[in-house]
């Protein structure tokens, strides 16, 4: 038996490592090209580039005043992050510790949130962040993203799988709801924190139509903005484009990287047995 | 990625424009109707704008510089957006209130931007500096709302070496589309991957071959269509017959992004049909271009675009934001930044400016962009509906390009959905 | 294979009586604890979400080009959508998204995820290599998988060829251009359900296997019995949200094709972007919003309802 599972995990590894360099293909293309001169681009680039040169990178670093625009761009990200999580973990508690009347259908109204595109919000939101003096500022970018009901939903996905006789045993211990959630709960769902805090991330990260309408000034421009300009009326250079976005994925990385060590950790240090 | 076929329209007149133009009137100050709170409280003015990204930034930047100095109390703020994303900025800007004193717009924009009043009437302009077409196409019940900022036009741009090998004549302004058609059969190699033609099918293309085949888009009074007819099937026979002959199809890439653009710089398209403002994006190369006007089938016509420039009308300082829509549309600052860069042309009726264009570089025939314009069409422009009819052309004729109907059912199906638009 | 659950059960057995009666005074606290818990989402969530969306509604009602005064038009703009042929068709390549695109990601990201949850060499790294798609930006992906779908020269159709296979014409085809915007969107968000699954069957804990093993359960019978019943909340977290998303579909598909060719891929939002941007339609825009967000609900609550059904723990 354990000579089968060594044969089998052997073909598994294979299948899930071609799966990964098939993932990774539009990545090395992306690569590539960024690293390919402009008259080389043609509609289809060859995967290896024949003269490699960063003159995209230099291109892209003086068109646009990329160290400010990645700045703001993280600045937005991580207090996005942080106040997600806050919000979130709170209201999740609620919604899998709590009793209360209408429960189901509050958080019914948490989910709906989510189903509504945000290109018919677009117009009323604007209108009411300039009612508030809000236009071109990064509270106008930020506070419609103060609060995220996916960020619910999972984590009241996580904190449902956390057994509840933990919550008794606290309870007896004399704890309150701010103590079990602090204490008990949150750092039982550690990697769901983690992957939310990716998703978060990423999402604000990515942002393109809020930015674009309530945005104004260059100094306050955020890094898809950045990109999006790179797209010309009549012409692209798409080898600055794709410079871009590997420089745009680069921070994204670094934090699922750190993100996936406090997965693992989360897991490990539980003491969940 | 939406590559926008210029959105604008064809101005009417522009023969005015040809070079017996009229010559600048005296120099009255242009500023005299507009000069109450500049010279006072050091103001600061913004500008949003979609006509500088991608590659002219500094170009608008030196135009600011220079106004600036001119007027040291007035400082412009400038916003830049993507010509894709613009759109959608100020139709949100607009809804909310918040709109920049000063805001770009393409002309087939005008029209509804000015019913709805957003537009502050611009008292005192000097008119004599303008190309009077093109400042007349900003007007409405005789008072002006905009300021062209450019216009541009299209031309058959061709690859001189490709027709050498080929033993064949360039192209002139005599050539009709059975000339062309005769010369890209010939030059055509699928072999080589060598394409003898390249035309967009769609709208912008479609209005302006139904009037070279003598045809109209839409009735005279324009509450109807009147492109399905045997001028206006002509015309899309004459678009639609090219794909997958002497063009390559949608499915061989034709309509991607920079598509037509990289197979003309890599040598492998004889002809083209682009705007001018192509001329610096594919500047010199390893083979020798030029250009010509565009053949015409029973008449002559060539698309005129034009950008424009508008003041808001909820903006609070009207004077200074109208003295740098004039100088930015109007100023020789302006007219030189733009013939240099090979910037779309400076909406301008100084001649001596203009000739200035003719001796640019490559491509070496720049006459034929005013010749082009001794014949222009008119431009269909429908108001709130315009997106949507243009859309609806575009689609009908890229089925019947690739084959999925024939071109007199998308004709059909283009009427009765255009017509439906326009009640 | 019921170990959790009994585990669960042990502790309240414990209670009397006194439990009973301090259970009302507790209930009623507990109402002012929820409160206060909610209290800094749900003000956010009615100021930037309710708050608009009744906007919107009262936009939905009006005839309005974004500029213009708003003009009142009752329930015209909802009688012009439903009777526009338009609406039926968006909603259908809506729902040939969805059908194409769940099953996807749900299959490949639960094998990613059981994969990738045992001790394999360099799991870390393939991890993320899996996840690295999810960060991306639509902007830049859409161009290569353009390059990749090309019916011409695209390395898809390329590989193809050696299989002896004549490829499709993607994204210039209308009968393949939604199949297109599916495998870019699925190669895309396939890090996504991996990386929840994974949060998933880190969770069940490792005693529940080990006794299994100990019972002499094969992988196949775990698989089936304890992990995939023990995963299923992750698994219906994962359903409602690609749903939810899925009925939403727009980045991609107008940095794709744009809705075309022929309109084959015109998506519900789109045609509400369009509308809303491009047509000076925005109250149909909005009318059109109102109807997706009915459906998508519809669709939520069907599937909230039946989560007792097949959701383990519910």
């Amino acid at each position: 038996m354990p000579r089968a599972t060594g044969v089998r995990s052997w073909v598994l590894w294979l299948v899930v490592a071609a799966g990964a360099l098939v993932m990774l293909f539009p990545f090395w293309w992306t690569l590539v090209s960024s690293l390919t001169d402009q008259t080389a681009l043609g509609q289809s680039p060859s995967l290896i580039p024949d003269n490699p040169t960063m003159s995209a990178y230099r291109e892209l670093f003086s068109r646009t005043p990329f160290a400010r625009v990645v700045l703001n761009s993280l600045g937005l990200a991580l207090a996005t992050v942080v106040i997600q999580i806050a919000t979130s973990s709170l209201a999740a508690y609620a919604f899998s510790r709590l009793e209360f009347r209408g429960r189901p259908v509050v958080f019914a109204a948490y989910l709906a949130t989510m189903m509504i595109p945000m290109q018919v919000l677009l117009v009323p939101l604007f209108v009411q962040m300039k009612s508030w003096g809000l236009v071109d500022t990064y509270l106008g970018v930020l506070l419609p993203s103060t609060v995220s009901a996916f960020g619910v939903f999972l984590l009241r996905q996580a904190m449902n799988a956390v057994p509840r006789e933990l919550d008794e045993a606290a309870t007896i211990d004399g704890a309150g709801h701010l103590r079990i959630f602090a204490r008990v709960v949150m750092p039982l769902i550690r990697p769901a924190i983690a992957t939310f805090a990716v998703l978060s991330f990423m999402s604000s990260w990515n942002a393109f139509l809020w930015p674009l309408v309530i945005l104004r000034s260059e100094e306050l421009r955020t890094l898809p903005l950045a990109l999006a300009s790179l797209v010309g009326q009549y012409a692209t250079d798409w080898n600055v484009l794709m410079a871009g976005s590997v420089v745009s994925i680069l921070p994204m990385l670094a934090l699922y990287i750190l993100a996936q060590r406090h997965v693992v950790a989360g897991i490990a240090g539980t003491g969940l047995k | 990625m939406r590559h926008h076929v210029r959105a604008s329209a064809a101005l009417a007149a522009v023969a005015a424009l040809a070079l017996a133009g009229c010559s600048g009137g005296t120099s009255s100050d242009p500023t005299s109707g507009a000069s109450s709170d500049a010279g006072g409280e050091p103001v600061t003015i913004t500008y949003s704008n979609f006509i500088s990204n991608g590659g002219n930034e500094d170009n608008l930047a030196t135009i600011v510089d220079a106004f600036e100095k001119e007027n040291p109390d007035i400082t412009v703020d400038v916003q830049t957006l993507p010509y894709t994303d613009y759109f959608t900025a100020l139709q949100t800007d607009l809804a909310g209130g918040t709109v920049a004193d000063v805001f770009d717009m393409e002309y087939s924009g005008y029209a509804a931007l000015q019913q709805s009043g957003v537009l502050a009437q611009l008292d005192g302009v000097d008119g004599s500096k303008y190309a009077t077409s093109l400042l007349d196409a900003y007007q409405t019940d005789g008072a002006q709302y905009a300021l062209p900022s450019s216009f541009s036009t299209v031309v058959l741009f061709y690859n001189k070496d490709l027709f050498d090998a080929a033993g064949l004549d360039y192209p002139t302004s005599d050539w009709t589309w059975a000339d062309e058609k005769a010369a890209a059969e010939k030059l055509t190699d699928t072999a080589a991957g060598v394409w003898g033609d390249y035309q967009p099918i769609g709208y912008h293309e479609y209005f302006k071959t139904v009037a070279q085949a003598g045809g109209q888009f839409l009735s005279d009074d324009g509450s109807s269509t009147a492109f399905n007819s045997p001028e206006g099937l002509a015309a899309a026979s004459w678009l639609v017959d090219k794909s997958g002959t002497v063009m390559p199809t949608a499915e061989q890439g034709a309509g991607t992004a920079d598509f037509d653009t990289n197979l003309f710089t890599s040598g492998k398209l004889a002809m083209w049909h682009t705007g001018i403002w192509m001329f610096g994006v594919v500047g010199e190369q390893d083979f020798a271009w030029d250009v010509a006007v565009e053949p015409g089938d029973t008449q002559k016509a060539s698309v005129l675009f034009s950008n424009g420039v508008g003041v808001s009308a909820t903006s609070e300082h009207k004077a200074a934001a109208q003295k740098w829509a004039e100088f930015l549309t109007s100023s020789s600052t302006m007219a030189d930044v733009r013939i240099k860069g090979g910037w779309e042309l400076p909406p301008i009726s100084d001649q001596t400016a203009l000739q200035g264009y003719l001796t640019q570089g490559t491509p070496d025939n720049r006459q034929a962009v005013f010749d082009s314009l001794d014949a222009t069409v008119l431009p269909p422009s429908i108001g709130d509906n315009q997106a949507q009819m243009q859309d609806i052309v575009t689609e009908k004729l890229g089925e019947a390009a690739a084959g999925r109907m024939s071109v007199q059912d998308a004709l059909d199906q283009a009427q009765a959905a255009v017509d439906k638009l326009l009640k | 294979m019921t170990l959790a659950p009994e585990r669960a059960k042990a502790a309240p057995m414990r209670a009397t009586g006194r439990r009973q009666a301090s259970r009302t005074v507790a209930r009623r606290r507990a109402r002012w604890w929820a409160l206060a818990f909610l209290l800094p989402s749900a003000v956010p969530l009615v100021l930037f979400f309710y708050v608009p969306m009744v906007r919107a509604g009262w936009i939905s009602l009006h005839e309005w080009n974004l500029i213009s005064p708003m003009r009142w038009a009752g329930l015209d703009n909802f009688r012009a959508v439903l009777g526009d042929p338009t609406t039926a068709a968006v909603f259908w390549h809506t729902v040939q998204y969805v059908l194409g695109y769940l099953p996807l990601v749900l299959v490949f990201g639960l094998g990613i995820a059981l994969a990738l949850n045992r001790r394999l060499a360099g799991r870390d790294l393939l991890r993320g290599v899996y996840f690295l798609p999810v960060i991306t930006s639509w902007i830049a992906v859409a161009v290569v998988w353009r390059w990749l779908l090309n019916p011409t020269v695209g390395v898809v159709n390329q590989v193809l060829a050696w299989f002896g296979i004549d490829g499709p014409g993607w994204w210039a085809d209308p009968t393949w251009a939604m199949a297109s915007i599916v495998l870019a969107s699925a190669w895309k968000d396939v890090g996504f359900v991996m990386i929840i699954l994974l949060a998933g069957l880190q969770s069940i804990p490792a005693e529940v296997n080990e006794a299994a093993v100990l019972d002499g359960a094969g992988p196949w019978r775990r698989l089936w019995s304890i992990t995939l019943p023990l995963l299923s909340p992750s698994v219906f977290f994962v359903v409602v949200i690609s749903l939810i998303n899925g009925f939403q579909v727009f980045d991609q598909v107008y940095a794709m094709t744009e809705g075309g060719p022929g309109g084959a891929t015109q998506v519900v939002v789109q045609q509400v972007y369009d509308l809303t941007f491009r047509y000076g339609q925005a109250g149909s825009g909005a009318a059109l919003s109102l109807l997706l967000f009915a459906v998508i609900m519809a669709v939520t609550v069907v599937q909230l309802w039946g989560q007792r059904k097949w959701v383990h723990d519910a």
